[in-house]
């Protein structure tokens, strides 16, 4: 078990309302729900599956070698990975979120934490390189003396949160469905570790189309609630 | 050569087939084109083959743009089969412009043992233009299937590259959809510097993470997929030609969306349907604009045949 302090910032940094502006996400949702692709809780518990399986087999993988480079106190690596997550961004809008709330991430930390890995790679963007919130997210977490499976929980915790989020001012579910779905969902989280803890940069991987087609069209919706 | 053997997915399949041993004599199929510019006409100049995979020769059938060597893939083996290796090598010179199509869909035929990989290379110089347009790829039940691809180009160069993906052989026996074991495709770009551009990888297990749901492939079937490598000024304009109406057609069904590639890289299509046809229509509609655009020539009309 975590001890007290660790729960204590794994709670605070891991909030679906940590100031990363995660709020002005939906992660495809708003589109799907326009197209009428999801429309009720069956169907947005799925949504929500898909998106965790994907930030699980992604993002979630580029999370753990930020936590392990951070570990090491090796910036090198923390730069490589930013950059593996960042070349995978195929989406425009997915690239945005990844780095806008990256870039959050690391300003709010160097204000709350201080000195840090985080605040030496936020310094070093001039190599091109922007910081992605998964990478910023593994490495603070290690940082702050978390261990990497409540990293990785914590941020499967913050994908299907953002959607769920979305979800309550976008259609007809209330909060107590989005928490019953988080917690069903939830229970995949230790399985999909298990899958993410072996795989290298190399292996990142998603097979979306559904949500690529969804975000690519989002871009160009006249009108929006959210930034995907 | 370099080996997809090791790649993480494959651990379940190591065994090896009844048949011939994986990566026997007669299954390792090598290819290597080379296209240089010479006048006003771009020639293939280098030329090597080993079956199963063929090329005969450039043929110029292209009458919009009658400099273009048109180059026809073919397999001897009907398809890949448990324990094929293949591996193509793409070399277009300076200014050089080229066709790349295959004869037929690609069939990963059925498997009890084994895999089959695929490893492609694309090189390009200073202002080369290639179009690597293959018919689309059809897993079999039980196929288990790895592509790599790299390409390499300058910022003045421009590949256009188009890939349809269907669900397996949907209208054989009681149809076969999502029934393979794995189909696993990796399509990385960089700089002639080895500075990467993009990276795209799928790896499709419809036996551990179902394909036919939200976020996956919804209610469709057959998708396609574009990649557009050019400079950002030809990018803005296809851009600007085909972004800006993404479909979303419940009648068809036919979904598609554009979006601009990281690293300023070019432009990747998506297309969504239930039936092969109007995904190549989607397909084909976008690489008529991007050649518009990339060359000044447009596409002729279709052979009503393919």
């Amino acid at each position: 078990m975590p001890t007290m302090d660790e729960a204590l910032r794994l709670l605070q940094f891991g909030d679906s309302v940590f100031p990363v502006g995660a709020f002005s996400f939906s992660n495809g949702l708003e589109m799907a729900v326009q197209h009428g692709s999801v429309h009720d809780r069956a169907t947005l518990q799925e949504y929500v599956r898909t998106v965790t399986r994907l930030a699980a087999t992604g993002d979630g993988v580029a999370l753990l070698a930020g936590h392990r480079a951070a570990a090491a106190g090796d910036l090198d690596r923390v730069r490589r990975a930013d950059e593996a997550v960042h070349l995978r961004k195929i989406n425009e809008e997915m690239r945005t979120m990844s780095v806008r709330m990256g870039r959050k991430l690391a300003e709010a930390a160097t204000r709350i934490v201080g000195e840090s890995l985080l605040r030496k790679r936020v310094g070093d963007t001039g190599a091109g390189v922007p910081v992605t919130y998964p990478v910023a997210l593994g490495v603070l977490f290690a940082e702050l003396g978390v261990g990497e499976e409540q990293a990785f929980a914590a941020h499967q915790y913050g994908a299907a949160s953002m959607v769920l989020g979305a979800a309550i001012r976008l259609m007809r579910v209330d909060h107590l469905d989005a928490q019953s779905i988080l917690f069903a969902v939830n229970e995949h989280v230790a399985d999909d570790y298990q899958d993410a803890r072996t795989a290298t940069l190399d292996d990142m991987q998603g097979f979306a189309p559904h949500l690529d087609v969804l975000a690519g069209a989002h871009q160009h919706a006249h009108v929006r609630m959210f930034m995907s | 050569m370099i080996s997809l053997d090791s790649v993480r997915e494959l651990a379940p399949y190591q065994d090896q087939p009844a048949q011939l041993p994986a990566g026997a004599n007669g299954k390792v199929g090598v290819l290597r084109l080379g296209f240089a510019r010479r006048g006003d006409r771009t020639i293939l100049a280098d030329l090597y083959r080993q079956s199963p995979l063929l090329v005969q020769r450039a043929l110029y059938w292209d009458e919009e743009m009658p400099d273009l060597p048109c180059v026809m893939v073919l397999t001897t083996s009907g398809g890949v089969l448990q324990g094929d290796r293949l591996r193509m090598d793409v070399d277009v010179g300076p200014g050089a412009r080229a066709h790349v199509v295959t004869q037929s869909a690609t069939k990963i035929q059925e498997m009890d043992a084994n895999y089959g990989t695929q490893i492609q290379s694309f090189t390009l110089a200073d202002d080369a233009y290639v179009e690597f347009l293959p018919e689309p790829v059809i897993p079999f039940r039980r196929s288990r299937f790895v592509s790599h691809t790299r390409v390499r180009l300058p910022r003045s160069a421009t590949m256009l590259y188009a890939e349809v993906l269907q669900p397996g052989r949907k209208y054989y026996g009681d149809g076969e959809i999502f029934a393979y074991d794995l189909f696993s495709s990796e399509l990385r770009a960089e700089r002639p510097d080895g500075r990467g551009l993009f990276v795209e990888k799928f790896v499709v297990t419809p036996g551990r993470f179902p394909v036919a749901r939200l976020g996956v492939m919804e209610r469709f079937h057959v998708f396609g997929n574009v990649v557009l490598l050019t400079d950002p000024e030809r990018a803005a304009r296809v851009h600007e030609r085909t972004a800006a109406d993404p479909v979303w057609d419940e009648e068809t069904p036919l979904a598609t969306a554009v979006s601009r590639l990281p690293n300023d890289a070019g432009l990747i299509f998506k297309v969504l349907g239930r039936e092969t046809e109007p995904v190549r229509a989607a397909v084909r509609a976008f690489c008529v604009v991007a050649r518009e655009e990339a060359t000044g020539c447009t596409f002729p009309p279709a052979f009503s045949w393919r």
